[in-house]
């Protein structure tokens, strides 16, 4: 029993989960978040299923704890998940990885979209 | 003398541990000024790592001040004037000072910051470094 709990234990990893904002423009939906210690290269962002997916591994170079005198934090890797709806016109969802922030454009489809409505001259 | 078992001793008791956790300090949680940071040793050289996620080399300073390692700066907002649906992050000014566990040389002190890691290098000073006094 034990050692099945223990090899339960194991098996699931310790994530973090990073800090987001959310805002709204006319035009989409902007997610930032915070991965700090994270290339870009390692950084998954998927979409399946109205599911928004953001999965970080931690550089090799930061998730060591080798010759620590000193600790504060510790660093894993970062997951989170998001429901998205409709809106999103997913094939031009953008992402882009600065100083250990994550940008998430979700450009919404043109049916939500603000639409200016023209008012026609009277005749 | 041997006490005698008394259930309402138990009640009362208790009275006192539930009176104890209101009067009593609270124990102080694990909270840290920002940013949050490892000291790391290897030999004679300090590595210090602070989380810095979202901020700009020029706004962080660093000074060696008394063998204390002060990282001060700003993260600096971003926020925008839309209307959000979730606000986690936190931003503001920062100061933090770090004693170093031995004396550093003040003229070899590097800093880089990367992927939202600020990484500041230090090697311990040669006058801290023992010395072997020959007897004449």
């Amino acid at each position: 029993m034990t050692t099945e709990l223990r090899k339960l234990n194991n098996r699931e990893e310790v994530v973090l989960v990073p800090p987001v904002d959310i805002y709204e423009t006319g035009e989409a939906y902007i997610l930032k978040c915070e991965m700090p210690g994270v290339d870009r290269e390692n950084i998954d962002v998927t979409l399946n299923n109205h599911e928004l997916e953001i999965n970080g591994r931690v550089s090799a170079e930061y998730a060591g704890d080798a010759g620590t005198v000193y600790s504060e934090y510790r660093l894993h890797n970062f997951s989170r998940k998001f429901t998205v709806d409709d809106s999103i016109n997913t094939g031009a969802i953008q992402a882009t990885l600065y100083n250990g922030i994550l940008s998430i454009t979700l450009p919404k489809s043109e049916k939500v979209k603000p639409r200016k409505i023209e008012i026609a001259m009277e005749k | 003398m041997y006490n005698r078992y008394d259930i309402f001793d138990d009640l009362l008791g208790l009275k006192g541990e539930i009176e104890k956790f209101f009067t009593d300090n609270p124990q102080p949680g694990r909270r840290y000024d920002h940013p949050y940071v490892n000291v790391y040793e290897s030999g004679d050289s300090i590595q210090v790592r602070a989380l810095v996620p979202g901020v700009k080399p020029e706004d962080v300073d660093i000074q060696l001040v008394d063998n204390n390692l002060v990282i001060e700066g700003e993260k600096k907002s971003d926020y925008s004037e839309r209307p959000y649906i979730r606000k986690e992050r936190s931003f503001g000014r920062f100061k933090k000072s770090i004693r170093m566990p031995f004396r550093v040389d003040p003229g070899r002190i590097n800093a880089t910051i990367k992927n939202g890691i600020l990484t500041v290098a230090l090697v311990k000073s040669e006058d801290a470094k023992p010395r072997k006094i020959t007897i004449g």
